[in-house]
């Protein structure tokens, strides 16, 4: 245990919250899938991983920018998130109850799979400015991380537009609301869903360009990546947006000063106690509604 | 004769027959670690099953208790010199007892949430084991002496023949009990909270109660077992240990024998454990056998959710009902 001094209490902050604004895009897929069919889509660690190994490809082959090739990488995994949903999640006879086992199955074939083609060397993505570090005032700020948090920031303000000004957004929110009642109302649910899955597929493979800037990854980081968006979904409420977008900041900042005060080792139980405890005593998280499942 | 090939005492006593005669015939040092991990897979899988199947809460987390045995059994086999192949059935019991706290704890979710909140707990207990190296040694984790008895460590020749034994009375114990939880008050309140929750309670069941002793048995015998493999390997290390995948196994195994079942486990044992041993034989250390446990495990979900014994039992009734229509017209 070390009492940080408040200089490095600031650093370690500004980096939580920096790191914090990439988990916010990466789960907000996350808690939209849940919050339109109430799958926990546990393989969201997995596409996260084979973004950024798309990245990494297409800056090793092309040397494309990990920035541009989000655009290559989301409308990619938007097409494989929309088949998922609609050939393998929509034959689920209860998908309430079998979508979890589902989809770590789906996660772990993916994992062997990646594992399979690109080995388990950790990679990473270095453009030229990998290295480069923004002094303001007396603390340093990773380029790559302010990248990474301006652009997920910027994702979800698209994100959110979609949601608030589309018809597609509207349906969308609409079937979070009430599935049945937006059925009645003409909403096409089955393809609301699978467009969805896509959006949120989508996302994940915009965190996964962005990380492979700021961290190392092989298959297996999956684990680690599921582990963290998935708390932060549980601490957030799941299927709220704004929920996801606090859970982010407050868990990202508690994982660095957890690093700094304990140390680097203990960091992840934070997400591990976050998941384990807040389900039990506050299945609704922050902002989430209790989620009503039978037993 | 025919009714005699219908009992399932004497399939019962085939197979017994043919488990205890099998080192004594196959003397080949493959193919005996390949039965005896096939047996672990068996006493893994009917063990989670009494809590899985029978009462239909899904862990993906019962590696922990894999896990906690074996280090139990390793730290004081080191400390104190105590015998696995005795203490790993008292130490047991401190996984039962930690079993049954966290399942107090966590039992109060439900469905996915409770998956999820399994999940966490292999995380929060390899994080642990990483980390107190004055008693895990940390990520360089615990070796053991050689196996032996006495003083006398076993020749190279036969040292997978006491495993062998072990297991198996391992295996019989954990089916035996399953078995009986099955035919007892208690099973059919299991079976009865996984059909509904909350009639099980309108009814008088202390469905709390009932989970949570669920939970720690299905706990006990993984303990009992993580315990024989850490003596076996005579190596351990959290990341292998504690392993989600190690979980994942457990049930992708009940689920296709057939979920819920007293042999479904046991087949889906004798099914996977030879396929991964294959795998591992064939493609070396790659991860091509995650693939195809997942995809295995994909396909089962999709396309027989209820297992192999079910859907066979469904199939054979069917025609036996085919064939009564038939005599009757």
């Amino acid at each position: 245990m070390t009492i940080p001094s408040t200089h490095l209490l600031i650093q370690t902050i500004i980096l939580g919250l920096l790191v914090g604004g990439v988990y916010a895009l990466m789960s907000s897929g996350l808690t939209l899938i849940f919050g339109v069919m109430r799958v926990i889509n546990v393989a969201h660690g997995a596409f996260l991983v084979l973004g950024s190994y798309l990245t990494y490809w297409l800056f090793q082959l092309l040397g494309l920018d990990p920035l541009l090739s989000i655009l290559l990488t989301a409308p990619i995994l938007f097409v494989v998130g929309w088949v998922v949903q609609r050939y393998v999640l929509s034959r689920l006879e209860n998908p309430e109850r079998s979508s979890v086992l589902v989809t770590f199955a789906l996660a772990i074939t993916m994992e062997g799979l990646m594992g399979v083609f690109w080995k388990t060397t950790l990679r990473s993505v270095k453009p030229d400015y990998a290295n480069e570090v923004i002094k303001f005032a007396t603390y340093r700020l990773p380029l790559t991380r302010l990248i990474g948090f301006g652009s997920a920031l910027l994702v979800l303000f698209i994100l959110y537009l979609i949601l608030q000004r589309t018809n597609l957004g509207r349906a969308i929110r609409a079937t979070i609301q009430d599935r049945n009642a937006a059925q009645l109302v003409g909403v096409n649910v089955q393809m609301v869903s699978a467009l969805t899955f896509g959006i949120g597929i989508a996302t994940a493979a915009a965190g996964g360009s962005l990380l492979s800037m700021i961290y190392s990854f092989n298959a297996s980081s999956q684990t680690d990546w599921i582990t963290r968006v998935l708390s932060v979904i549980v601490l957030g409420g799941m299927g709220s947006l704004p929920g996801a977008l606090i859970a982010s900041l407050i868990l990202g900042v508690m994982e660095q000063l957890t690093a700094i005060v304990i140390t680097l080792y203990w960091s992840p139980i934070v997400f591990y106690i976050a998941l384990f405890f807040i389900l039990i005593v506050r299945p609704q998280g922050l902002l989430g509604e209790i989620v009503r499942e039978k037993a | 004769m025919k009714r005699l090939l219908r009992s399932n005492r004497l399939w019962l006593m085939i197979g017994l027959i043919l488990l205890l005669a099998f080192p004594l015939v196959q003397h080949s040092q493959y193919y005996q670690h390949v039965m005896i991990m096939t047996m672990m897979a068996a006493v893994l899988s009917s063990s989670w099953n009494i809590l899985g199947g029978y009462a239909g809460y899904t862990s993906l987390g019962h590696a922990a208790f894999f896990g906690l045995g074996g280090y139990l059994v390793a730290w004081t086999h080191n400390q104190y010199g105590w015998h696995p192949f005795i203490s790993t059935w008292f130490l047991a019991i401190i996984v039962f007892a930690v079993a049954l706290i966290l399942g107090w704890i966590s039992l109060r979710t439900h469905g996915s949430a409770f998956v999820v909140v399994t999940i966490a707990m292999v995380f929060i207990f390899r994080l642990v084991a990483l980390n107190l190296p004055d008693i895990t040694n940390g990520a360089r984790g615990l070796t053991q002496d050689r196996p032996g008895w006495g003083g006398v460590y076993w020749s190279p020749e036969i040292i997978k023949v006491p495993f062998h034994y072990i297991m198996l009375l391992l295996l019989c114990l954990t089916v035996f009990i399953s078995w009986r939880i099955q035919k007892s008050k208690f099973g059919l309140g299991l079976i009865a909270i996984r059909e509904d929750e909350g009639k099980a309670e309108a009814v008088g069941i202390n469905t709390m109660l009932y989970k949570v002793l669920a939970f720690g048995i299905s706990a006990y015998f993984i303990g009992v077992a993580g315990g024989i493999y850490s003596y076996f390997f005579t190596y351990i290390d959290p990341q292998f240990i504690f392993n989600v995948f190690t979980g994942v196994t457990m049930v992708l195994i009940a689920l296709l024998g057939g979920r819920g079942t007293l042999w479904g486990p046991v087949l889906g044992a004798f099914i996977m454990e030879p396929l991964e041993n294959w795998l591992v034989g064939e493609f070396g250390g790659t991860q091509i056998h995650l693939a195809v446990f997942g995809s295995i495990l994909l396909a089962v979900m999709l396309f027989m959710p209820q297992g192999i014994l079910p859907t066979l039992s469904e199939l054979i009734e069917q025609r036996v009902k085919a064939r009564a229509a038939q005599s009757n017209v």
